[in-house]
């Protein structure tokens, strides 16, 4: 389904590399997008597929690749160049059990750090988690539209779970966000690759090979994209790649809140785990206790407007994920002060209901 | 506006150290262009990291693209790819990269090759590392001092030419940056219509020259000390080029036909609450298909389903499980943490659902329907044996347990297997109903017996 949202958002080239959990993803490329028009093709590595596709998209074409933890880890420098050069392109990062080769065949939500923080400069770059295979769909979609939007690296955050369980989508439940293309560069003469006209935030794109003369580096540069040493024109440029982001967090914020507004407790998830959470939650309030349950899509940015309105009267908030140390809820935690934060975390198989269920009675007692 | 001033201006300034190589090579590169007159936006110069890579700022009227250090082949190859799949096209990677970028870069110089994609490489080997400070490379000549090597370097140098043959590229040329061919060479690569490299023997006048005793005059000295030919070697006869073979593909390929949609039919089943279903049994033996048979059959009466496959690490041998959960509303946790039914078809499977914890889990509830070879004595749960592979044949022996439970517990038409099936070949579809009759009649007879 991610596959499918990815062709549906307007996808017309994959490079891939097989990795399990993410080589259905690859396959399915391979197998659709020649008869649509596009182009998938096996790359000799993941440091090459993601190349090919940041090639692919400064020609002007939109391209995703997929893979899982090891081959991430080889991807991080092009990433940055992507973002550096403001290259839009989407991830599919589909998360197993780390470290290293780890268990190829076995979910986890260990790679949040990972994906996040992962550029020197420590930039933000977006991240959609989807947690069923309809949510697969939708937010490949908003993550091509992020990506060409913001003109910037987005990935699109599942597991071995998520990404490999089949089950049954309803079409018409679907909400399909409108198709986003990036904006293209009109004026010929005087085109500067990574000038803005403020208040915008995002320069207009001009494709490699077409009548525009585009300066792409993934040096330091002034809005021409001329290489300068202390230059504060260069710094301006690398501010805006934050800013940017920053500019459009509130609107790239997608959650699924479940609020009760007497509830003392909220219980935070996402992925996979938002579906056992959300089974706890019912399990909970057949107890008769008061909680809260959201679910965030967006994990980066941080969806700060829906944080605070979701904690708002809340005294203690569970954070539950598939990882040993809490990686959500140690980036969450900057957020949530004056509350008591708890994380509830498993390796190896999927957290149950009855295990969050259990975990927040405990604590709450 | 000139052709002159589309490519690099006698006057430019030159961004290299005084007789530095790359200054030869840019001049070249630029008479090269001129003698072919391509339009200029038709060109994209993409450069490597290193000296080599400040070329982009010398062309002003090219697409420039300055990468990271040895990517510089695999972002033209991006580019180019992309070119042979849209309309119009025509864009022409240039590539620059210095001997160092190169090594580094190995694996995206022979991918290109292989694809023989429509890039040229300008691969500028001064061998070393000039940027950096002059270290020794992967192409430093033997005995060749560097910053690394003070006593001289002692690995033998790498062929890169002799090392993209056997990767099947097409054109191959070596030049001294010296050579009054040099234009000629550059012109040829870029005019050729598939992955085109040219080696310029160069020199680092900042470290090379200064550490060795090397002028432009040696430089076909340590050419010959190291079998390096020069000019545009031969090779093997033309291929088709990755633009030939995507628009043959084109042409050739038709699109699949998706499986139709499951029908949906007007009965519903008798579900009330989420079922939990694990099918164990062998790689190979259709385990996995008969759980997805029935997740479609499923569909066809309005429920909800979720299937999970699991296999040892190779795929084709040892155990093979689907873990299914049916529901009349969608489903939200996928885990087992406790089976309804448990559908055991081989020795394999039922060992790995003990290693797995899935036989722990039973509850006095459970129901666990297992072929009659197996030894299944859970702590808890209903057990009953049947002679599934016997009986149904052991390919089919995972369906027929799924036939035999659902003869015991109702929850599907029999329409819906008939809409599960209608999709499949009618070879395949017979072998299914005949499976299903199997596990029907062994499941019947349980039902009477008990
Ligand atoms: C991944 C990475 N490693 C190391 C470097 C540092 N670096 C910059 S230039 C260079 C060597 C360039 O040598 P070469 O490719 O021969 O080009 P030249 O400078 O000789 O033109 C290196 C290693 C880098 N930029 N990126
Ligand atoms: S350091 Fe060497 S390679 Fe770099 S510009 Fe100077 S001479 Fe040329």
């Amino acid at each position: 389904m991610l596959a499918e949202g990815a062709l549906a958002a307007g996808c017309r080239f994959f490079a891939g590399y097989p990795i399990t959990p993410a080589s259905e993803i690859y396959e399915v490329m391979m197998r659709e997008l020649p008869t649509r028009g596009g182009l998938a093709l096996s790359a000799p590595d993941e440091i090459s597929s993601l190349c090919y596709c940041v090639g692919a998209s400064l020609r002007g074409l939109k391209a995703m690749t997929a893979t899982s933890g090891p081959g991430w880890a080889l991807m991080i420098e092009t990433v940055q160049y992507a973002l550096m050069t403001e290259t839009p392109i989407v991830v599919a990062l589909v998360q197993r059990l780390g470290p290293s080769t780890g268990g190829a065949t076995q979910g986890a939500q260990g790679d949040i750090w990972l994906a996040e923080f992962s550029t020197s400069g420590g930039y933000t770059l977006p991240v959609f988690s989807p947690s069923n295979a309809a949510e697969s769909y939708e937010l490949a979609i908003h993550a091509f539209n992020w990506a060409e939007r913001l003109r910037t690296p987005v990935i699109l955050l599942s597991d071995k779970e998520v990404g490999m369980t089949s089950e049954v989508v309803n079409d018409e439940a679907l909400q399909i966000p409108d198709l986003v293309n990036r904006k293209r560069a009109t004026a010929t003469a005087d085109y500067a690759p990574y000038a803005v006209q403020e208040p915008e935030t995002v320069p207009a794109f001009a494709a490699v090979g077409e009548e525009i003369k585009t300066t792409v580096t993934g040096s330091a540069h002034d809005p021409q994209g001329r290489l300068r040493k202390n230059s504060p024109q260069v710094i301006n440029v690398l501010q805006r790649l934050q800013r940017k982001i920053e500019a459009h967090a509130e609107e790239m914020a997608l959650v699924r809140p479940d609020l009760d507004p007497d509830a003392r407790c909220l219980l935070i998830s996402y992925g996979v785990t938002a579906r056992a959470a959300r089974q706890a939650v019912e399990i909970l309030r057949g107890e008769g206790l008061r909680v809260s349950f959201l679910q965030i899509q967006s994990l980066f940015p941080i969806p700060r407007k829906w944080l605070d309105w979701a904690t708002a009267g809340v005294e203690m908030v569970f954070v539950a994920e598939e990882n040993l140390t809490g990686q959500y809820r140690a980036a969450l935690t900057p957020y949530l002060s004056g509350k008591r934060i708890f994380g509830i975390n498993q390796i190896g198989h999927l957290i149950s209901p009855s295990h969050i269920a259990r975990a927040v009675e405990g604590l709450m007692a | 506006m000139t052709t002159e001033a589309l490519y690099l201006s006698p006057t430019a300034k030159l961004p290299y150290c005084r007789g530095c190589g790359h200054s030869l090579v840019v001049r070249q590169l630029s008479n090269a262009l001129e003698r072919l007159g391509l339009p200029p936006r038709s060109i994209v110069l993409t450069t490597d990291i290193g000296c080599v890579g400040l070329a982009d700022s010398l062309f002003p009227y090219l697409h420039t693209v300055h990468t990271t250090h040895g990517r510089s082949t695999a972002f033209a190859t991006g580019m180019a790819l992309a070119d042979a799949a849209m309309e119009p096209q025509g864009l022409k990677p240039i590539v620059m990269i210095g001997d160092g970028g190169a090594m580094i870069g190995l694996l995206h110089l022979v991918h290109a090759a292989q694809l023989n994609v429509d890039i040229t490489v300008l691969l500028h080997n001064n061998f070393m590392f000039g940027m950096t400070g002059g270290q020794h490379s992967a192409l430093s000549p033997l005995n060749w001092v560097t910053a690394t090597t003070p006593d001289g370097n002692s690995i033998p140098p790498l062929d890169i030419l002799a090392l993209l043959r056997t990767a099947h590229a097409t054109f191959l040329a070596r030049q001294f940056a010296t050579s009054p061919d040099l234009a000629t060479t550059i012109a040829d690569a870029i005019n050729y219509p598939g992955f085109s490299v040219v080696e310029i023997v160069e020199l680092c006048t900042a470290y090379g020259t200064r550490w060795n005793q090397a002028t432009g005059a040696s430089l076909k000295e340590i050419a010959d000390r190291q079998g390096y030919a020069i000019g545009e070697l031969e090779t093997e006869i033309e291929r088709p080029t990755f633009r030939d073979l995507y628009r043959h593909e084109q042409n050739v390929r038709k699109p699949k036909r998706a499986k139709p949609p499951v029908p949906r039919l007007n009965t519903t089943a008798q579900l009330k609450n989420e079922v939990r279903v694990v099918l164990a049994g062998t790689a190979g033996e259709r385990v996995q298909s008969a759980a997805a048979l029935l997740c479609r059959a499923a569909l066809s009466v309005g429920l909800y389903s979720t299937q999970k496959n699991d296999n040892p690490v190779t795929q084709g041998s040892g155990f093979s499980l689907s873990e299914i959960c049916l529901s009349p509303k969608p489903i939200d946790y996928t885990g087992m943490e406790c089976p309804d039914v448990v559908l055991a078809v081989s020795d394999e499977g039922w060992k790995e659902l003990q290693a797995n914890g899935t036989v722990a889990a039973c509850r006095e509830e459970t129901l666990l329907f297992v072929d009659s070879q197996i030894e299944a004595h859970p702590p808890m749960g209903c057990v009953v044996p049947l002679p599934l592979r016997r009986e149904a044949n052991p390919k089919r022996a995972a369906l027929a347990a799924i036939a035999a439970w659902l003869e015991n517990n109702p929850l599907l038409p029999p329409e819906a297997w008939d809409a599960a099936l209608a999709a499949d070949p009618a070879e395949r579809r017979a072998e299914s109903l005949a499976a299903l009759e199997v596990g029907r009649r062994l499941g019947g007879e349980c039902v009477k017996s008990s």
